[in-house]
């Protein structure tokens, strides 16, 4: 139960409240994460008025406010297609009014497009904790520990490299169904080949990243070759994800040949 | 917890309004009296609790009413308003609204406030938008009615006319693609083509075809015409009209207490802890009520069915069983005083799979000695019911067959997914009647099987069905108004039960799941000359429709092949079932009752045949098919509830549905075409079409009854009261067309109130296929009488006007409002109305009408589908539905293919990404919408639906079925085309990527 609303002007006034032990105190953004919370007393601070919703370019670095919902994404010219392509397969016109960037993540299981994406993309979080300054931190180390980071910490943003040529492929049981498997793949300028896999277990999970795409489908199936659940069997995910990957890396190869 | 004081702006109007810090927007609204913004489930899927924040749609259910505050706040009241308000000048309705009142984008209406907000915005920020732009724009609202056809076309319509454009009256013909028109059966009949939009968009692309009509049909003014719902006024402006908009003061709030065990007993229960919980105001356990054994089906009396449900039970059987009711000053409270109740269970052995529910020392789960047997239902076998039909000399038939083909398939348990939850309001009137205002098909139904689960007479109950948002066969049963009833009871207060999603998932009914075994013997030229199906069906924990929906899956689809020659008189069909109890949530009554899952494994089984044989598909069904003037062959052996009697098919327009439904698809040109299936640039797709020729019934003969009545109102206007219930089918408005076509008047004079056990006559209920036919025939009775006395105070009125001039009553025609010599001389039906309410010999015009039909005249269609194949991840992607149907006379072509759009989406699902898994405990896999998924706007395929009209001779204007048909042949189509892309048979649906895979697999 929502005990307490607070609407902070600032970060720091942010920071004192989600540092709070009681009642314990969490971000609200979309509404997507905290619909899911089934904790007794908790008090939330909403991120509206922190300025956190803004999409700005530094460098061969996007920046994507935490607090950006996913239509203003959508809606703006720099942001990566496949990025875009996924945030419009992933959710419907509403929630992407509703839906925050970091609240998507927070709440993301294994078959969020939207994080695959971003994780392919080797994004990075900037984050505040109680008395610190701004830090960094691999979108693939912050999922694992997401919990962790809802009580004291404030997401304030994303950085995505800019010069990256991305893909995505998913199979589902229609066009906007959430995927049984799904494969993210980013390749830098350098050859650098980072790969994703969704559709199974808490979250995308990345399964590939060297100097080249070498090995890659090898590493899908590998990766998910015991990801069987009740949505579909190990063994079919391990062959898609080979067939999804390798879908992918032509995408690329064709993206950077045109 | 401190309370907020918080400054909203709502419609540009400012409210002050104190909220708990938790306390949704929603909530809010609601609490102020926005009845637009409506429930539909906790994740924003549905999106039916859309309103506009700062201009862009948002899902009020997510986010925090303090959220809002500082925002700016627009719900669909602020839009428009009835067009005329007496004195005072009305703005009239946003064009949107007008837009979507024409088209017939409003079903059962749940969910157009939300669209209409949706597309305001779309139009806000683009004037001009493409059809993608617009399904992208209401993809966050679902709707379950319509397909999206409609929807979409309403908003591109608005959109022109917001630009200054001028569209299309609905009404106007306009020209189809000629490839559509030309007709091989029957070229000398002109084809009658109407389509109900511009032709810039897919949604153009809809022909209505007459080839058959009745006498007389182009005089008629109101039946066949696509006139606008007499309740889209009403709807389109989000009016508080559904159960859950009802108010009262004092009003309690319940929520049940689930079991979250498969089989146990109730060893100790105790409420202490939750009553003692401020603004707890009752708790109720099994130890509290009288134990009265009934059936929750909605069905006429005596209920075909075992009596084997409980308010309360001392044991539970499913996952999502009863425990405790409990009743609270809010949810939030009732909620917790849930979670404090202490329950301690005996776990029982639990049975999960049909196949193990009748083997020798499995548990039983029903082992009460009140339980209360219906035919041979047998409680000791974990046996619901048991169907033993035998037609002909099967055995006989195999031994003339050439070649026997055998095979078994699957049907999945799946949900109605009704937007609109169960929701009902209980309380006592000022003469301590218990009134129930619920969201029911079955309202007569409901107060007979709940009075005495109440220790109440019928007589003191009353039943209100009000606005019902959507039901498919899911508000076919007394399931939550006990709840509420009892807590009435208990604790003397009004009381609200809504369900929320993950309620509905596992607390309310389902389609029944079969395991089905066809054996089909077939000559070399594609005569068939037996057919033998068993089914092992799932009724879950109770026994509700156990017997009739599983008959149905015989009665309707081991029907439609008699075999040719001999067999068409002498058919050899055996169709036998089990319909067993397992200890999960209960199947019930879906739309097609038990039918799809006959005609899944019926029309993969006859494509088989054709392939193996070498025979066409198409012509091979055709020359099986069950013909007009041949004697439906069950008619003979089963009736639902009834002795059987021979039924003789009248009108049959199977071969034209064929003929039309092949044109639509381009089947002459991409059956036999490998070019076609490959996809340029993509190797590994492939496409393909599949076809499925399905039957269904209309009503249950000799036990389904309708009944109407009609009164004269002093401006010639007409109350018609109908028991039929309107779930968004557009009952309403069909039956007050036709009505108005025999008195003569405009739909606008027909005012229709369905439906409240004190007032209405009795209907048995929205189900079955019936309404328009049976409800239909009882407003024709009663017009007829009230047209017969109008015609006898005319002929006295014109007496008095000309002297005494006598005119023989039958010779006065009803038309224009007015009752018209044959020599023109005429009187309005308000000068009559005012004669005989106020001058002379008074009387009040009215009857009474109701009709029973001795026949249930099949409707008959054909669906194909077209679909392409990733031959390397197995996805299937549906890319156009066609609907070539039978339905006999259409009384309204706008409601009526918004059935049909709406029907085949729904079975769409079915086909490709709907079904309802458990676990090893029975605890449900699916428990919201992104689990359960069901098509949003932006993923449809092409939907075309094309009426063959018969006129079926047993009713007066020549109706038959249309309600449940798109439901059959989808499923199987979809099989079948992708049997037609990839080579594979599926015979489980639905058809998910992985089974294709493993199928390609196997054939490499």
């Amino acid at each position: 139960m929502i005990v307490e609303y607070h609407r902070p002007e600032s970060t720091k006034e942010m920071i004192d409240l989600l540092s709070r032990e009681d009642p314990r105190t969490l971000v609200l953004g979309g509404g997507l994460y905290i619909n899911e919370v089934v904790i007794d007393q908790i008090a939330v601070a909403d991120i509206q008025d922190l300025g956190l919703n803004k999409i700005k370019t530094k460098g061969k670095k996007q920046i994507l406010g935490a607090a950006t919902t996913l239509n203003t994404i959508l809606n703006n010219d720099k942001v990566s297609p496949v990025l875009k392509s996924a945030i419009k397969y992933q959710e419907s016109y509403n929630r992407r009014n509703v839906a925050t960037l970091a609240g998507t993540v927070i709440a993301a299981t294994g078959r969020s497009a939207i994080t695959a994406v971003l994780l392919a993309l080797d994004a990075e979080i900037e984050l505040i904790r109680s008395g610190e300054k701004t830090s960094k931190l691999h979108l693939g180390d912050f999922l694992p520990l997401r919990e962790e980071y809802t009580q004291g910490t404030l997401l304030t943003g994303f950085s995505i490299p800019v010069e990256v040529t991305s893909a995505f492929n998913y199979a589902a049981r229609s066009p906007a169904d959430l995927p049984i498997i799904a494969a993210a793949v980013s390749r830098w300028p350098s050859g650098r080949t980072r790969i994703v896999l969704a559709g199974y277990g808490e979250q995308p999970i990345m399964v590939f990243d060297g100097p080249n795409s070498d090995g890659a489908e090898t590493a899908a199936n590998d990766a998910y070759s015991t990801a069987g659940d009740q949505w579909a069997s190990a063994e079919y995910r391990a062959d898609t994800a080979a067939v999804l990957v390798r879908r992918c890396l032509n995408q690329i190869a064709d993206k950077n040949e045109g | 917890m401190i309370m907020l004081d918080l400054e909203l702006i709502i419609n540009n109007e400012t409210f002050l309004v104190p909220v708990y810090p938790g306390e949704r927007l929603y909530s809010v609204l609601r609490r102020l009296g926005f009845s637009s913004v409506k429930f539909g489930d906790e994740h924003g899927k549905t999106g039916a609790d859309t309103v506009l924040f700062d201009g862009k749609p948002i899902n009020s259910y997510l986010m925090l009413a303090a959220q809002a505050e500082g925002h700016k706040i627009e719900t669909l009241e602020v839009m428009g308003e009835h067009p005329h308000l007496g004195w005072k000048d009305s703005r009239g309705l946003h064009i949107l609204q007008q837009e979507f009142v024409k088209t017939g984008a409003i079903q059962c209406g749940y969910c157009t406030p939300a669209q209409i907000l949706a597309a305001k915005e779309l139009l806000t920020r683009e004037s001009d938008p493409t059809e993608e732009q617009v399904r992208d724009a209401i993809s966050g609202v679902l709707c379950r009615c319509t397909g999206y056809k409609k929807p979409v076309e309403a908003v591109l319509r608005a959109a022109a006319r917001l630009r200054g454009e001028k569209v299309s009256p609905i009404e106007d013909p306009i020209q189809a693609p000629p490839e559509w028109i030309k007709s091989p059966i029957d070229d000398s009949i002109p084809p009658f083509i109407t389509v109900q939009t511009g032709d810039t968009t897919l949604t153009a692309e809809k022909v209505i075809s007459k080839l058959k009509v009745s006498t007389k049909p182009e005089s008629w003014q109101q039946v066949g015409k696509p006139k606008e719902k007499v309740d889209a006024i009403k709807l389109v402006q989000g009016k508080p009209a559904f159960a859950a908009d009802f108010e009262r003061r004092d009003m309690l709030y319940a929520k049940v207490l689930f079991s979250p065990h498969a089989h146990a007993r109730i060893k100790s229960i105790r409420t202490k802890k939750a009553l003692e919980i401020p603004g707890v105001a009752a708790v109720l356990t099994h130890k509290d009520l009288p134990r009265i054994a009934y059936s929750t089906a909605g069905q006429s009396d005596p209920i075909p069915g075992p009596l084997d449900c409980f308010s309360l039970d001392n044991k539970v059987r499913f996952v999502g069983d009863r425990v405790a009711f409990i009743a609270a000053e809010s949810e939030e409270i009732a909620e917790r005083a849930r979670d404090a109740i202490e329950v301690d269970y005996e776990l029982l052995d639990a049975i999960l799979d049909t196949r193990e529910s009748m083997k020798p020392g499995a548990p039983i789960i029903h082992d009460e000695k009140d339980y209360v047997n219906f035919a041979d239902s047998d409680p000791g076998k974990n046996l619901a019911a048991e169907i033993r039909i035998d037609i002909g000399d099967l055995e006989q038939g195999f031994k003339e067959a050439d070649h026997i083909f055998e095979a078994e398939y699957e049907v999945p348990k799946v949900q109605q997914a009704h937007i609109e939850p169960h929701a009902v309001v209980t309380y006592w009137d000022e003469d301590d009647r218990l009134v129930i205002r619920t969201s029911t098909q079955v309202p007569f139904h409901v107060r007979r099987i709940i009075a005495p689960i109440l220790d109440l007479p019928i007589k003191r109950i009353r039943v209100i069905k009000p606005r019902i948002g959507g039901g498919f066969g899911g508000k076919q049963e007394m399931l939550i108004e006990d709840v509420a009833a009892h807590l009435t009871i208990k604790t003397g207060r009004p009381v609200q039960y809504v369900y929320n999603r993950e309620e509905e998932f596992i607390a309310s009914r389902s389609r029944h799941p079969m395991r089905i075994r066809l054996k089909t013997g077939v000559k070399k030229d594609g005569t068939l000359t037996a057919n033998d199906m068993y089914a092992l069906s799932d009724t879950g924990a109770n026994g509700a429709h156990a017997l009739t929906v599983t008959g149905n899956t015989g009665h309707k689809a081991m029907a439609l092949y008699v075999g040719d020659g001999p067999y068409r008189v002498s058919p050899n069909i055996r169709f036998y079932a089990d319909i067993v109890y397992t200890n999960t949530p209960p199947s019930g009554a879906y739309r097609g009752y038990g039918v799809p899952q006959g005609y899944w494994p019926l029309e993969r089984h006859m494509e088989k045949i054709a392939f193996e044989l070498g025979l066409d598909p198409l012509e091979f069904r055709l020359k099986n098919a069950l013909r007009a003037g041949e004697i439906h062959p069950f008619s003979i052996a089963w009736s639902e509830g009834r002795d059987p009697v021979p039924e003789m098919i009248q009108t049959n327009g199977l071969e034209e549905c064929v003929q039309k439904g092949k044109q639509i698809i381009g089947w002459d040109q991409k059956i036999n075409n490998e070019v076609w299936k490959d996809v340029p640039g993509k190797p590994y797709l492939k496409r393909g079409i599949g076809a499925a020729l399905v039957m269904q019934g209309t009503a249950i003969p000799y036990l389904d009854m309708g009944g109407a009545s009609l009164k004269l109102n002093d401006d010639g206007s007409f109350n018609l009261l109908v028991g039929a219930t309107d779930l968004g089918t557009g009952s309403d408005t069909v039956l007050a067309q036709m009505a108005a076509e025999i008195l003569g008047v405009a739909l606008d004079d027909m005012i229709v109130y369905s439906s409240d056990t004190d007032f209405t006559p009795f209907d048995k209920g929205a189900y079955a296929s019936s309404t328009t036919y049976i409800s239909g025939a009882a407003v024709v009775d009663a017009a007829i009488k009230v047209a017969d006395r109008i015609r006898e105070r005319a002929v006295l009125l014109l007496a008095d006007k000309l002297d005494g001039k006598e005119y023989d009553p039958a010779e006065i025609e009803l038309s224009n409002c007015c009752a018209i010599a044959p020599d023109g001389q005429a009187v309005s039906l308000k000068e009559i109305a005012l004669h005989s309410l106020h001058h002379a010999n008074q009387e009040q015009i009215m009857a009474v009408g109701s009709f029973m039909s001795p026949v249930s005249p099949p409707p008959f269609a054909a669906q194909f589908a077209e679909v392409t194949v990733d031959t390397e991840t197995g996805q299937v992607v549906v890319d156009h539905l066609v609907m070539a149907v039978d339905s006999g006379v259409i009384v309204n072509p706008v409601t009526a293919s918004g059935q049909i759009e709406g029907g085949m989406t729904q079975a769409l699902g079915y086909a490709v990404s709907e079904e309802m898994i458990y676990d090893e405990f029975g605890r449900a896999r699916e428990k919201n919408f992104r689990d359960y998924h069901i098509f949003e706007a932006h993923e449809m395929p092409r939907l075309d639906t094309v009426f063959v009209e018969t006129f079926e001779p047993s009713h007066p204007f020549g109706v038959k079925a249309v309600a449940e048909i798109p439901m059959d042949g989808v499923a199987p189509a979809v099989g079948n085309a992708v049997f037609h892309a990839c080579g594979v048979n599926i015979d489980q649906n639905p058809v998910t990527p992985e089974k294709i895979w493993f199928k390609l697999r196997e054939n490499r």
